[in-house]
């Protein structure tokens, strides 16, 4: 449990945030809830009135054209206003998600967009979670709070109204009702705050249930699940925890009675006072039957905009702290410039050299750090690799080149000026990259490789699966380019197998044509005849630009004009691949044991 | 799956929804005594106080006599006291019934999906039905689950009809006075007419609503394409491993925002401005109506002398309560109709039937592992394709052998452990097990004798032990061996809780997170446990540097002792131990022997393989 931190926003201010996003997008959402409000407050006063005001003319014997008058009068009101309602109504919800769309949209700007860093922050992280939840649904506080204040409109206004038609009473029934109500209220919040203290508990277990359900039933657990008869175990966990959830809302619902039971009791109360009251005054002062009905309605109606008042306010809570935590993430500190920082020069020198000086980096709350005091230097249009085991530094040392972090001591340069100056956000511009983890949309293979929706470069695109070695199967495609890649989005979607998806990332990195190119380890799902392809590719891929080569497998580094051997963060040998071999140091020990297989009459079995 | 719009008949909706409920009522009939109850005692809740608080009026119009307006207050409350404590119990029984219910649901599709042939798990069709039915049911709650509500609904629809019924005859039988200038509403005629006129208003006002809503349903597809690409691009920005490209490429800006932006110009917007909000205004609207002609009916007789002012309340509630009760079985009938088609979709997906012959005999459990596969000229094409994948494959696999299985991307090798395994059956051909077809076995005992470590391998986020021993209770022992012949002791001696240690942080907070070469030592732990005469390493070692992929091979030939093992790799360093290797090339055995042998054979597609890798590695 964390520790309860205070919001930095009330509910007022929350409600002022959620007005100017809805008065910059859709600002009809503003003035639907007040019509909305205005219109229900007064079907409900018609909807007392119209007993009562008819019984009275039944009552009084009056003329039957008088009598017929009155309830058309009535029935025409209640028709204007609930047409009208329900139009509004009909009308609500489209303004609503718009405006919580737009912030989801913002979200998904944010956290796209935000430092590298801020990603492996766990507060960003967390935080990161609960603005989404926040945005989730139509019930989520970004699209319900306006639902709340509709309804606390509706409650005060038809409090007063009740309120001045209750006004001919003793005040003392008004207090007790509204005492009643009131105690009722907060009773029973008291009891149901059990299922919130509890949530985790509930959650914990649906979250098994489903996570099971997902395995059981997905595509990718389904070869395991059959070959080593899995079905059992994975139904047993299920039903286990089935059966705590059961035992969960038995347990819930048996201690929720207790509100039916003190609702009830209260409602006795309250109504037995307002009877006794109301007959008295009926039969001491001569009221009339229809008064009593008005009368009494009304104070069972009272109890109604009560509770309505008080439920929605700490409904109206809940929500602003839910917004308080989307606006935190968005106005979430940043330490890398963007906007504020220096524009790349226009005349910058291309192609470029980057420099690293005396680079150490330390994770966040890691007790050592992954790199050690690294000088490097990738000159203009080298061609550099950078090889080593798993877990010697690699691919940190490509974030920092890449300006995703910046080194905890010394400098990344680029033609000698600190990158933390510019705006990150160019500086990414120069890069073509493919990475280990990679985002494929889900979009057409034409706008995957361009990276934007419109105005692609169709033949640029043709020319580059060419080079990536993918255009026989993108032309084999039902719709050529235009297939759209994946199934979550699009039914008539392709799945691209790793080898393609790899080129396809290739060919995404040729299309954008950056001075500088980064290639991670991209060769690691193809077969032996594609990697040497590839490789032969990367060759003339680099002609005119700076590259960086990672990779754990020598094989493909030995055509690069400089290889550095990383072991344990530092840069323990450099050269070309015939220089690292003759010093026997430890890349000619990883060589030897990637090329002992395939050596010719080597010996057998390895060790 | 096209989407055939026919709609069903009532009848046809109504058998599917029977049929539903059959499902429900063996899974929990107890969410059917829950909610009939409780339907029950809440639809007939409103007219206990409406006939009760009449009595009050009457006497109060008429005699007020302070005993009997005593006993009818006091009875008024405790009985409305009564209804509401008995509404509360059940209401909390039907709860706790519909929360098991709803996790019942899942219970319906991991059965069935379970138990599949694995052939149709590999169908896209059958994973898009099955999509098809979660997304239904997750977004707009159409689907098996529903006819749940829609049994309830039923329920307190008629209860409320005859419960309006039975405390409103007696306003159509009551007479005006003879002598009143209004005698002639006791005309059998105009009392007809006028029940008439209810109900083809109470009528009316459903079918505008409907066509209102009609207007949503032919939205959904069209919402179906937006919640897809919704709950795409909202999400991908916190796919941390998507971080760097988004960065680098700019794709929330570039792409992401370009297909959130047509989200949000839905034609659905439009027509509620339009012609769906004035739909569902003029259903509202005709209610209204109807409120007026009861008001006016029963108030005139009334006002003739036919009943007192207390009656009125009670007539008007009535006959209120009668109404919505009408239009709500109207309602409840067409969202059943309109359910029909997303049940249709439901039960096309569990009607899917076991196609794979199943045969009856057991393998024997030997103890000299003396099991002998054999493929005899077996070729095969995935269903609904062309494309031979594999082609008159002949091979003989020799009990405590080691073989390999080479050959590049999409020459078949992973089809043909598929075949073996028989997740799929041949097209062509048979595969025999000591001289049988494998069909003739029981499915579970012929897996038996297969361990198979899956190129794509998972584990699942439960204790480390279970997902070595695939079930709940195990030998803990044998486990910690298994794990330790994978090489997994060093790390096992680091986790918190050692086997009960949950993997992965999906499900506990304190899981933890393994590496790629540390799942896959679990993964081979697991078929060591399973402790089958075959066992099927392939392409195993993708995930792992050159250090650990040596000390991988080493170590899996002396663990497989006895055993018979196939390796399929693409990397050919993992061949080079193996007593013989197969080479695949576009579904054909094109090469069969030792490492020497197919090296030497320099025209061959093993050694044009070789060189390929080999390259890097020679001088």
């Amino acid at each position: 449990m964390e520790e309860k931190k205070k919001s930095p926003y009330n509910l007022w201010q929350n409600t002022a945030f959620m007005l100017a996003q809805a008065w910059k997008t859709y600002p009809s959402v503003i003035f639907l809830c007040i019509a909305l409000a205005v219109v229900t407050a007064a079907q409900t006063v018609a909807e007392l009135l119209i007993a009562p005001m008819v019984l009275q003319k039944v009552e009084d014997s009056a003329p039957l054209k008088e009598l017929l008058l009155t309830i058309a009068g009535f029935s025409l009101a209640l028709l204007v206003l609930s047409g009208l309602k329900r139009y509004l109504d009909t009308n609500t919800l489209f303004g609503r998600v718009g405006v919580r769309v737009g912030l989801v949209r913002q979200i998904g700007m944010k956290i796209s967009r935000t430092s590298y860093p801020n990603l492996m922050d766990t507060r960003f992280h967390d935080l990161e979670n609960k603005a989404a939840d926040a945005c989730s649904g139509n019930t989520e506080a970004t699209e319900y709070i306006w639902t709340t204040w509709t309804v606390i409109l509706t409650n005060v206004l038809g409090f007063i109204a009740y309120m001045a038609m209750l006004s001919g009473l003793h005040p003392l029934l008004l207090c007790v009702i509204i005492a009643t109500t009131a105690v009722g209220y907060f009773v029973n919040k008291r009891i149901n705050e059990w299922g919130y203290r509890h949530r985790e508990e509930e959650s914990e277990y649906i979250k098994e249930m489903w996570y099971i359900r997902e395995t059981a039933t997905g595509r990718s657990h389904a070869k395991d699940i059959r070959i080593f008869g899995l079905a059992g175990w994975v139904n047993d966990v299920w039903y286990k925890s089935l059966r705590l959830y059961q035992a969960f809302i038995r347990k819930r619902e048996s201690i929720y009675i207790w509100t039916n039971v003190i609702d009830l009791l209260l409602s006795l109360l309250r109504n037995g006072i307002a009877y006794a009251y109301l007959l008295w005054l009926t039969l001491t002062s001569g009221m009339s039957a229809s008064e009593f009905l008005l009368y009494f309605t009304a104070a069972s109606g009272f109890t109604q905009w009560v509770t309505g008042i008080l439920e929605m306010f700490t409904q109206l809570h809940k929500q602003s702290l839910d917004i308080s935590i989307v606006r935190e993430l968005l106005e979430y500190p940043e330490p890398f410039r963007f906007e504020e920082g220096e524009p790349l020069p226009k005349d910058l020198p291309i192609p470029c050299e980057i420099r690293l000086e005396d680079v150490s980096y330390r994770y966040p709350k890691a007790e050592e750090d992954t790199l050690r005091h690294i000088d490097l230097t990738v000159r203009p249009g080298e061609k550099l690799a950078i090889v080593g085991l798993n877990g010697a530094g690699k691919t940190t040392l490509v974030r920092l080149v890449c300006g995703f972090l910046d080194p905890t001591q010394g400098r990344v340069l680029l033609n000698g000026e600190d990158i933390r100056r510019y705006n990150r956000r160019e500086y990414y511009k120069l890069f073509s990259a493919v990475f280990q983890e990679f985002s494929v949309l889900e979009a057409s293979v034409a706008q995957n490789v361009a990276q934007r929706v419109d105005g692609i470069d169709q033949e640029r695109v043709r020319r580059c699966l060419e080079q990536a070695g993918l255009s026989e199967k993108a032309e084999s495609l039902p719709k050529g380019l235009q297939t759209p890649i994946g199934r979550q989005v699009f039914e008539d979607g392709v799945e691209l197998s790793g080898g393609q998806t790899q080129r396809l990332m290739l060919a995404r990195a040729l299309y954008k044509d950056g001075p500088i190119l980064v290639l991670d380890e991209p060769t690691a799902a193809l077969d032996p005849i594609a990697e040497s392809d590839i490789y032969q590719k990367y060759s003339g891929m680099t002609q005119g630009k700076t590259s960086l080569f990672i990779s754990h497998r020598l094989a493909s580094t030995r055509f690069c004009d400089r290889i550095l051997f990383l072991e344990n963060g530092q840069i323990t040998e450099e050269g070309t691949h015939g220089q690292l071999l003759a010093q026997g140091g430890g890349y000619a020990k990883l060589f030897e044991v990637q090329s002992r297989y395939y050596k010719e009459g080597g010996e057998k079995n390895g060790e | 799956m096209e989407n055939e719009k026919t709609k069903l008949t009532y009848r046809q909706s109504w058998k599917m929804n029977l049929r539903a409920w059959k499902i429900w009522w063996k899974l929990c009939p107890g969410v059917f005594y829950s909610t009939l109850v409780f339907s029950i005692v809440k639809a007939s809740t409103p007219y206990v106080t409406i006939f009760l608080s009449a009595q009050i009026i009457n006497e109060l119009a008429e005699n007020r006599r302070p005993e009997e307006l005593t006993k009818w207050v006091i009875l008024t409350l405790f009985c409305a006291a009564g209804c509401a404590l008995l509404q509360g119990i059940f209401s909390r029984w039907a709860n706790y019934e519909k929360a098991f219910a709803s996790q019942m649901d899942s219970q319906i599709y991991m059965k069935k999906m379970l138990s599949l042939d694995y052939a149709d798990i590999d169908r896209q069709a059958v994973f898009d039905l099955y999509s098809q039915i979660k997304q239904n049911a997750q977004w707009t709650g159409w689907g098996v689950h529903r006819t749940l509500s829609y049994f309830e609904e039923l329920v307190m629809a008629v209860v409320q009809i005859m419960g309006g019924i039975g405390l409103s005859v007696s306003l159509f039988l009551l007479k005006v006075p003879q002598n009143s200038s209004l005698a002639f509403m006791n005309h059998p005629l105009c009392v007809v007419g006028i029940m008439g006129l209810m109900l083809l208003i109470a009528v009316v006002s459903p079918i505008c609503n409907n066509q209102g809503n009609q207007y949503w349903i032919s939205y959904a597809s069209e919402a179906k394409q937006v919640n897809r690409s919704f709950s795409f691009y909202a999400n991908i920005c916190k796919d941390r491993k998507r971080a760097a490209d988004l960065r680098m490429y700019q794709q929330q800006e570039n792409v992401c925002n370009i297909y959130f932006s047509r989200i949000e110009h839905s034609t659905i917007a439009k027509n509620a401005k339009g012609p769906m909000g004035l739909w569902n205004a003029l259903s509202q609207c005709i209610t209204a109506v109807l409120t007026g002609v009861v008001y006016a009916f029963v108030c005139v007789k009334a006002w003739a002398g036919a009943f007192g002012v207390g009656s009125v309340t009670q007539y008007v509630g009535a006959i209120t309560q009668l109404f919505q009760g009408l239009s709500k079985l109207l309602e409840t009938m067409g969202g059943m109709r309109a359910n029909g088609e997303f049940l249709q979709t439901s039960f096309q997906f569990l009607d899917i039937p076991n196609r794979m012959y199943q045969g009856s005999l057991t393998t024997e459990k030997r103890s000299d592992r003396n099991y002998e596969v054999e493929f005899r000229d077996v070729s095969f094409r995935y269903p609904d394709t062309d494309q031979w994948v594999l082609h008159h494959v002949n091979i003989k696999f020799r009990v405590g052998s080691r073989l390999a299985v080479v050959g590049m991307n999409g020459s078949g090798k992973t089809t043909f452990i598929k075949l073996l395994c028989r997740l799929y059956d041949p097209t062509e051909g048979e595969i025999l097990l000591n001289g049988i077809n494998i069909r003739k076995y029981r499915y579970d005992e012929y897996i038996r004798i297969f361990s198979v470590v899956f190129q794509d391998f998972k584990l699942l986020a439960l204790p480390l032990g279970e997902n070595v021993a695939g079930s709940a209770e195990y030998d803990r022992e044998q486990v910690k061996k298994c794990l330790a012949y994978a090489g997994f002791t060093q790390r096992l001696e680091t986790l918190p809780k050692g086997l009960d240690t949950y993997l992965y942080k999906d499900l506990k907070e304190e899981g933890v997170d393994i590496s790629g070469g540390e799942a896959q030592k679990i993964a081979i732990a697991r078929a060591l446990y399973k402790d089958a005469p075959f066992i099927i390493l392939d392409e195993p070692t993708a995930a792992l540097d050159p250090m650990a992929e040596a000390e991988i091979y080493s170590r899996f030939n002396e663990i497989v002792t006895d055993k018979t093992a196939i390796y399929i790799s693409h990397r050919l360093s993992s061949c080079k131990f193996c007593d013989e290797i197969a080479v695949f090339h576009e579904g054909q055995i094109v090469q069969k022997g030792t490492h020497e042998e197919l090296v030497a054979d320099t025209a061959g597609k093993y050694y044009e393989l070789w060189s390929a890798q080999a390259q890097y590695y020679t001088k």
